[in-house]
């Protein structure tokens, strides 16, 4: 498993977020911004990658206490249901501000 | 891949781009195309309300809201979103593009109701076509990779 080495901050002073930046990370958190939580096959299916890589990424969410997820059985299947924590909400929409803020443009 | 140090205003672009595509599947993705025309179908029905007899339109109008929502809510969990009731993955702009019209020509087919029996059929026809085309062809446009 990837990650981020322990002495390196994941979010910088300007909110820009080491953790969430990695590509799929950010697409992930981009998923699961909006609504409340996102059933981990859909967001397989919306994202593209394999079930692994999937995974692997939400597990480093997980760990730095951005996601959490629930198990809710559903036509007699257990399906894993995905959201953003309030530190995670948070630290995406900082991340995403601080995206802004390079390009030039200074939308919250 | 990890990202370490600052990047540039491309990659950063690059990166907001990604994130806007992403947070688009999860607002049109996933919906079957029966859905769309289902509410397309409820929402050209309240123009005719107007026909029958003030009490049963009202009461027309409130099974419908009710069955739509329900119907919305029921698809959302079966693609694997909750949206939440004071959330939506859609943005305000689409909101207004997907609803908009429809909702004007709901408007107009209620102020010439008197003037004309057939306006408010012909404003039932309108929002069904304007709706289900909007959000079809939106929905297409996000499913593209």
């Amino acid at each position: 498993m990837t990650r981020l080495p322990d002495t390196e901050p994941p979010a910088t002073e300007d909110g820009f977020d080491q953790l969430i930046h990695a590509p799929v990370r950010l697409r992930i958190c981009a998923a699961l911004n909006p609504v409340r939580e996102i059933e981990f096959g859909a967001l397989l299916t919306m994202l593209g990658i394999s079930k692994s890589a999937l995974s692997k990424h939400i597990a480093l969410l997980t760990d730095a206490g951005y996601v959490t997820s629930r198990r809710a059985v559903r036509d007699t299947r257990q399906r894993l249901w995905l959201s953003l924590t309030r530190a995670g909400r948070s630290a995406y929409r900082t991340h995403v501000a601080a995206l802004h803020r390079i390009v030039g443009d200074d939308r919250p | 891949m990890e990202t370490h140090g600052r990047i540039g205003p491309a990659e950063a672009s690059a990166a907001l781009a990604s994130a806007e595509r992403s947070r688009a599947r999860v607002a049109w993705t996933g919906y079957p195309a029966w859905y769309w025309l289902t509410t397309a179908a409820g929402l050209a029905l309240l123009p005719l309300t107007t026909l029958p007899p003030a009490w049963l339109g009202v009461a027309i109008c409130l099974a419908v809201g009710i069955v739509l929502t329900r119907l919305a809510v029921a698809v959302n969990r079966a693609r694997g979103v909750c949206e939440g009731w004071t959330g939506s993955a859609m943005r305000a702009r689409e909101v207004a593009v997907l609803y908009g019209p429809s909702a004007a020509v709901l408007l107009a087919g209620a102020f010439t109701a008197r003037l004309a029996w057939w306006a408010p059929i012909a404003a039932g026809v309108l929002v069904f076509v304007l709706f289900a085309g909007t959000a079809l062809t939106l929905g297409a446009r996000a499913a593209r990779p």
